[in-house]
């Protein structure tokens, strides 16, 4: 086996530089090998999540909150694929690494994952075939979730044409799709949904949807991580693209998203929900699209707050009584050998 | 549900919403009412703003929602503000007990023997309750405590309404009170409403909880309140298997936790004569139990649980080791069933020398699960000419280490240590086979006998303040706990018969302790200090002493319990002996070795350290014998979830002017630690560490310490962060040479977690600036 010696620095590429980057060794990218190594420790499956009590739940919910899950549900039916499909189609190519690439592999992966998940709950909470069909179908069907669908679809077409991303205009289109997907659609329609699920959690209703979302928001924090990450790596090897453009771009689009989100929460909200106003909802989105401005380096929008207490929930350690829960806070992919003087 | 609904025209949001009153009517939501509702509860609680929680529970509500639905979200409201004040706590709960009452009111009931008789009507308690109730109602009902709700947090709070009060079996709404419910109790346990009032003023108080399934069934027409079935393994044939389901199922129905051995059944590839067939092993038995305790729901107040034992020398042991992975053909995964080893010695001390270790079919070798110490080695090392299997002895060790990280399950039990250091194994054929569903009960059983254990414990955290434990009001308690677990053991109802046959000959009870890191707090003593291990085992000494002059005082009344010839204290050893320690307590002693001589123990087994998962949150107090997790952390429960925040911390902020916004996002963004939070002096950051901050080492010191006064044995939960197997190997070696008898869970966090969402933004640059924490940015 020959060894091909690393390029020297001067001629060394950068992570849109086109091409299909095989080198492992050196590592170029260290941080994004990192984040798949830890994505691997938190491998959940489906078969973990236990719907059972969840129909039991449903009966007992007012009709305005059956009909926030049913359209939250139809959303989720449909939401996962589309984000696997533009990583497919357009961030796996144009992100020249292989370190980079294993995380998306990885993130293509829980994709699928969600997608298996969020089948298993229509098929659980939605007997009737004929109505499943139709949730499957939302996309077309029932117009608050199809105004999101038409948003994701406008940013996949973006740079669905562009092969190579050799000018600046390019590279600037691929990292306005890349921001979209991370920040609008992982970050601000997953983030609402996160909202409705645990606002529910927090009152001890469908333990199966929320603990199954609770693992599926925690694969998408790290979606969300690894872009962000992609984003501030090209920013460091090619500052001159980041400009007063850029940002006026990325604040529109989260605007528009802010908006589509709005109007699904109008459908979600409409028939009433105690504990959820529609008013604290757009509060919590405006806050929400602040905070990926913020990790992006621009000045927040809205200056709105979080409204929902019920949030903080979310960011402290959970402590489950086993009687009642599976707990869900252990390791995949543990390592050493067996050793008598270890610290403990 | 309908996934599909007409698209309705979205009304557009009042500004000033109304509610529905019960006649149907609607009225505009008046800030100024809610405020009024709220002020009758805060008196003294001089840090509740009953403004913001009537304009944040306004800002909530939607146009057309009921008054109950106000009254719920006004609750609910007051607790999410638990975090920034503890006050709130109890404000929430003093919101629900008020809601309760009126749901209790509202069906014509206004005191305690109405509820009695009408939740005797409905056919929910027994003749017995309903007569004493009914023979002294002035007495009883004059009994409650109206205060008594003041002292509930709201998570206690919440977590009894929700699932321990009796409820209208067609209406569900509630038909008792949390006092009522409390005197009900004690009123099913009780022959005299004195004996009652005694006994519902100490559970009033919080000082002292029985054990769920006792606070569920008391006075109930189903009294089965016992925690723990020990069921002795299957026979290893069909028929026997068989009965096992039959029994964990009618076990599991009325509340208990099982544990299961299965140390008897052959392994994968034996031979079956019947069939001249081979074996499949014990994974698919195992999965058809995984299904049956899944299918069995308590009540609807929990799930069924159970534990399966197995000793490693089982043919199946790395199988066995595989049910909890989440990876895998799930036909041989057991998604609800815990996992424990329990381990001879032998197996450790070939660890420890790197020997192999056979794996021996139990159809070859059927003697092994009855045998402990000297004669288990022997029968052991005969039977390896017959081995099925030989491995390393550490390769097998590791992948138990394994386990335990990866589900935290597969925890590690130790037989001989357990059965040596047993009042139950006094004479040849008493064994124990197996501990419990948590770990901390260690009864004989056999093949036509399963153990039985009631529970209850002491909150210590009720017996202490700054100057020191109250050791005669902790002598007290513990005379009144073990006399009333005594009584569950003649009133409790058997939903086996194995279990009928073994719990009056022995008459264990387990009685246990709650609090200890209140205690600690409160005395300012860090959990690992030696002044904690002192207090810790001084406090156990007093408790298993007075626990045993309370059982030879019941042996004097009623005798010794059937079995007690065959026990050890028969002999003359009573526990602290086994253990070769010395207590300090030496004419207390003395005098009681006096009346065990004369008369006996009515009790076989006294104490055992339980988890007391939902009594401590009843209670309000930390769990068991455990450090805190965090100090600030949520709790999870079929009520929804619970923001914890360690009011001790909080005290001591407050009184050094830190309890600022700043701090308390500072403490949420480190997961609950404060060893950051460089303005608390060094031994007070020490003071609040976290189970994940402490040595491990210190936990295990601890247990060790107070085990020579805990009969039978404590649940015992490890935490490690970020687990690897040499430090899971070296710890478990550790606490085996410690000689501890079982340990519980290993706690680890996930690998990664979700982001949060109510911290700020904090890029690396922004980081924290404590000199001048007024103008830092990340902390705005």
């Amino acid at each position: 086996m020959t060894t091909i010696p690393p390029a020297p620095a001067a001629t060394r590429q950068t992570l849109l530089d086109p091409g299909m980057d095989l080198t492992l060794r050196p590592m170029r990218y260290p941080h994004f090998f990192d984040r798949f190594k830890d994505a691997i420790k938190n491998t959940w499956t489906v078969e973990e999540v236990d719907l059972h009590n969840d129909l039991a739940d449903l009966s007992k919910l007012s009709p305005a909150e059956q009909h926030l899950v049913s359209r939250l549900v139809a959303f989720f039916a449909t939401g996962d694929t589309i984000v696997a499909n533009n990583l497919v189609l357009n961030l796996y190519q144009h992100v020249n690494s292989p370190e980079g690439r294993l995380y998306l592999s990885r993130q293509l992966f829980e994709e699928a994952v969600h997608v298996q998940f969020y089948l298993n709950l229509l098929d659980t909470y939605v007997p009737d075939e004929q109505e499943r069909f139709e949730a499957f179908a939302a996309v077309e069907n029932i117009p608050s979730i199809a105004r999101k669908a038409e948003f994701c679809f406008k940013w996949i077409d973006s740079i669905y044409e562009l092969r190579t991303l050799r000018t600046r205009e390019d590279r600037r289109a691929f990292l306005l799709n890349l921001i979209c997907f991370a920040a609008c659609i992982e970050g601000l329609f997953f983030y609402g949904a996160f909202a409705y699920v645990y606002f529910l959690r927090s009152r001890g209703l469908l333990h199966g949807l929320a603990s199954g979302t609770n693992w599926v928001f925690r694969d998408e924090s790290m979606h969300m991580a690894f872009a962000f990450d992609v984003v501030d790596t090209v920013r460091q090897e090619e500052p001159d693209l980041f400009d007063a453009d850029l940002e006026h771009q990325v604040k529109q689009m989260l605007a528009e998203a802010v908006e589509c989100e709005v109007q699904f929460a109008e459908d979600l909200l409409t028939q009433g929900v105690s504990g959820m106003s529609l008013t604290d909802m757009r509060e919590y989105l405006q806050h929400v699209a602040d905070r990926r401005l913020a990790v992006l380096g621009i000045d927040p929008m809205y200056g709105s707050r979080n409204p929902f207490a019920f949030m903080e929930l979310q960011d402290v350690q959970e402590l489950s009584n086993f009687f009642e829960r599976r707990v869900s806070a252990y390791q995949v992919g543990v390592t050493g050998s067996v050793s008598f003087d270890d610290d403990f | 549900m309908t996934v599909i609904q007409g698209t309705t025209a979205v009304p557009e949001q009042r500004r000033h919403p109304r509610v529905r009153k019960r006649d149907g009517g609607l009225e505009p939501v008046d800030v100024t009412t809610i405020v009024q509702a709220v002020e009758r509860w805060v008196a003294d609680l001089g840090e509740v703003d009953p403004l913001r929680v009537a304009t944040r529970t306004v800002s909530g509500l939607y146009d057309g929602a009921t008054t109950a639905e106000l009254d719920q979200l006004t609750i609910r409201t007051a607790a999410e503000l638990i975090g920034e004040e503890p006050q709130y706590s109890k404000l929430a709960a003093r919101l629900l007990a008020a809601y309760v009452d009126q749901e209790v009111r509202l069906q014509g009931v206004h005191s305690f023997s109405e509820s009695i008789r009408n939740a005797h009507l409905q056919g929910l308690i027994s003749d017995e309750t309903a007569g004493l109730a009914a023979r002294h109602a002035c007495e009883l009902d004059d009994a409650v405590d109206p205060d008594g709700d003041l002292r509930f947090e709201y998570f206690g709070l919440r977590t009894v309404a929700d699932r321990y009060l009796l409820r209208h079996p067609q209406e569900r709404v509630v038909l008792e009170t949390p006092q009522y419910f409390l005197l009900r109790v004690a009123c099913g346990l009780s022959t005299s409403p004195a004996e009652a009032i005694g006994f519902y003023r100490l559970m009033s108080s919080l000082a002292y909880l029985p054990s769920s399934p006792t606070l569920f069934n008391s006075g109930t027409r189903h009294t089965q309140m016992s925690s723990c079935f020990l069921v002795d393994s299957p026979r290893d044939e069909l028929d026997s298997i068989y009965e096992r389901y039959h029994q964990v199922a009618k076990l599991s129905k009325f509340s208990g936790g099982i544990g299961i051995a299965w140390s008897r059944v052959r392994g994968r590839g034996a031979l079956i004569r019947g069939t001249n067939g081979r074996s499949n092993g014990i994974v698919p038995f195992l999965k058809t139990l995984d299904a049956g305790v899944a299918a069995v729901n308590q009540g609807g107040r929990r799930k069924g649980a159970a534990c399966v034992y197995l000793e490693p020398w089982h043919p199946d042991i790395e199988e066995f080791l595989e049910l909890r992975d989440n990876t895998g053909e799930d036909s041989r995964r057991t998604h609800n069933l815990n996992l424990a080893n329990w381990i001879p010695d032998e197996f450790m001390r070939r660890v420890e020398a790197d020997g192999d270790w056979s794996l021996i079919d139990p159809s070859d070798a059927p003697e092994l699960p009855d045998l402990f110490g000297d004669a288990f080695d022997l029968a052991y090392r005969t039977a390896e000419k017959k081995a099925v299997k030989t491995v390393k002895a550490r390769d097998l060790y590791g992948r138990m280490m394994r386990t335990l990280a990866q589900t935290g399950n597969g925890w590690m039990t130790f037989k001989d240590r357990s059965n040596a250091l047993s009042n139950q194994t006094g004479a040849p054929g008493n064994t124990i086979h197996l501990s419990n569903l948590c770990t901390e009960i260690l009864e004989v059983n056999s093949d036509d006998e399963t153990a039985v254990c009631n529970l209850g414990s002491v909150n210590l955290a009720a017996h202490v303040t700054a100057g020191g434990v109250d050791w005669e009001k902790l002598r007290e308690t513990v005379r009144t706990a073990v006399v009333f677990l005594d009584r569950v053991i003649d009133i409790n109802y058997y939903p086996s018969e194995q279990a009928a046959k073994s719990n009056p000959r022995w008459r264990p009870v387990g009685l246990g302790l709650m609090g200890l890191q209140d205690a600690f707090f409160t005395l300012r003593l860090p959990f690992d200090s030696a002044g904690a291990r002192e207090l810790s085992t001084r406090v156990q000494e007093d408790i298993f002493l007075t626990a045993l002059e309370t059982s030879a005082g019941l042996a004097e009344r009623f005798g010794a319990h059937p079995a007690y010839a065959e026990t050890r204290a028969a002999r003359g050893e009573l526990h602290p002996d086994l253990w070769g320690v010395t207590p300090t307590q030496t004419q207390r002693w003395t005098d009681l070795r006096a009346r065990v001589r004369t008369s006996g123990l009515r009790n076989s087994l006294l104490v055992a350290i339980a988890p007391t998962a939902t009594i401590a949150s009843i209670a309000g107090c930390y769990e068991c014998i455990e450090p805190q997790v965090s100090n600030l952390f949520k709790r999870e429960t079929m009520s929804g979830e619970f923001l914890q925040i360690n009011t001790y911390l909080v005290r001591e902020l407050k009184a050094r002017g830190l309890w600022t916004a700043a701090i308390r996002e500072r403490i949420k963004r480190a997961e609950g630690s404060v060893q950051q939070i460089a303005e608390l002096p060094a031994e007070v950051r020490e003071l609040f560490r976290t189970a994940w901050e402490l040595p491990q080492r210190a936990l295990i010191d601890l247990a060790a310490a107070r085990a020579p006064y805990i009969d039978q044995s404590q649940s015992l939960n490890l935490f490690l962060s970020a687990p690897t197997i040499g430090k899971l190997s070296s710890m478990y070696l550790y606490a085996w040479k410690a000689g501890l008898k079982t340990s519980y869970y290993l706690r680890s966090r996930p690998a990664t977690r979700i982001q949060q969402a109510t911290v700020s933004v904090a890029p690396a640059a922004l980081a924290c600036s404590l000199e001048n924490p007024d103008s830092c940015e990340a902390c705005q």
